[in-house]
């Protein structure tokens, strides 16, 4: 996936020119698309994801809410809005380990993950998340045994989805900060496991 | 339209838009219904990919009721319906080589449907 960092020039000039429409139309003020990024760029992102996840591990009570109702469970936090309306939390577990992709296009959770990285916008990981998730996984580094069940989520409609990655092992008595603090973007999104405390 | 201003921004984020309707639909599929994703090739906007057309799946749970956005797009209307969370095995969508126990879940609308 490395070779896939930039969009395209093409792309990037057409967002600049729908930019220009937007303001000069009427529809925006300039200041109001920079407010936009700078909330996107400074005060969305992973670590309130890790934070939701972290909880999580930390109280049965919320984690069953959380798997159950994800968007009020997340609202519970503060995390909700734009692109992260109606939310839906896959767990991971011994059998069972979850990626999400958007084959469609670029659909993500932006309040608990901020905006997705170019990867996870880029046509090769859209097309092969769904065909050869293992291939993909074994790429980032995650080697899924073979008895373990991948489930694929397609995020193509409606729903935005987060991974809760398992607790990893010896962080029995962490604090809920301390066990964010082992809980990455890419674990959310299941390219990854959350790290170990030792890792950190 | 009125311009938007920054000053409207952070609640527009907060809030989002979420294209859920408030409509008591009686859902056409329940949950471990076999279903089969229709084979449609529309040249407008749609969000059922191509590689789920034509194959067979199990509802996994109803989502409620959203806006469809296959005729949203094409200013037809919103047509609310059910969305479902549907699984298919790895095996169906990609042949006998695929990993015997994996699965991919797509959330589907009723107008991708038919029941098998």
């Amino acid at each position: 996936m490395g070779a896939h960092h930039e969009p395209p020039a093409e792309l990037s000039t057409r967002v600049k020119a729908i930019e220009s429409l937007l303001i000069e139309r009427g529809y925006f003020a300039a200041e109001a698309l920079d407010k936009i990024v700078q909330i996107h760029e400074h005060e969305l992102g992973p670590r309130n994801g890790a934070k939701v996840v972290a909880r999580a591990w930390a109280d049965q009570d919320y984690k069953k809410w959380l798997l159950t109702d994800a968007t009020a469970a997340i609202a519970d936090m503060g995390y909700s809005g734009a692109q992260g309306e109606d939310m839906v939390v896959v767990e991971n577990t011994p059998d069972v380990h979850n990626l999400v992709v958007c084959t469609l296009c670029s659909c993500y959770p932006w309040p608990t993950l901020g905006l997705p990285p170019t990867w996870y916008k880029a046509p090769p990981y859209r097309a092969r998340a769904v065909i050869d998730p293992r291939g993909v996984m074994k790429e980032f580094g995650l080697d899924v045994p073979e008895d373990v069940e991948v489930r694929v989520w397609d995020s193509n409609a409606e729903l935005r989805y987060l991974v809760m990655p398992m607790r990893p092992a010896g962080t029995e008595g962490f604090s809920e900060e301390e066990l964010a603090n082992l809980v990455t973007r890419d674990s959310m999104i299941g390219v990854a496991v959350a790290l170990s405390p030792s890792a950190v | 339209m009125p311009t938007i201003t920054p000053e409207q921004i952070p609640d527009l984020v907060r809030k989002g838009a979420s294209c859920r309707v408030d409509a008591a639909l009686e859902p056409l599929f329940k949950t471990g219904d076999k279903i089969r994703a229709l084979n449609i090739n529309p040249a407008t906007h749609t969000r059922l990919p191509r590689y789920i057309r034509g194959k067979e799946g199990v509802i996994d749970r109803d989502h409620g009721v959203f806006v469809f956005p296959d005729t949203q797009a094409e200013m037809k209307g919103a047509k609310p319906q059910h969305v479902y969370s549907v699984r298919f095995t790895a095996q169906e969508l990609w042949g006998a080589d695929a990993p015997q126990k994996d699965s991919l879940y797509i959330d589907l609308f009723e107008d991708y449907m038919e029941k098998t």
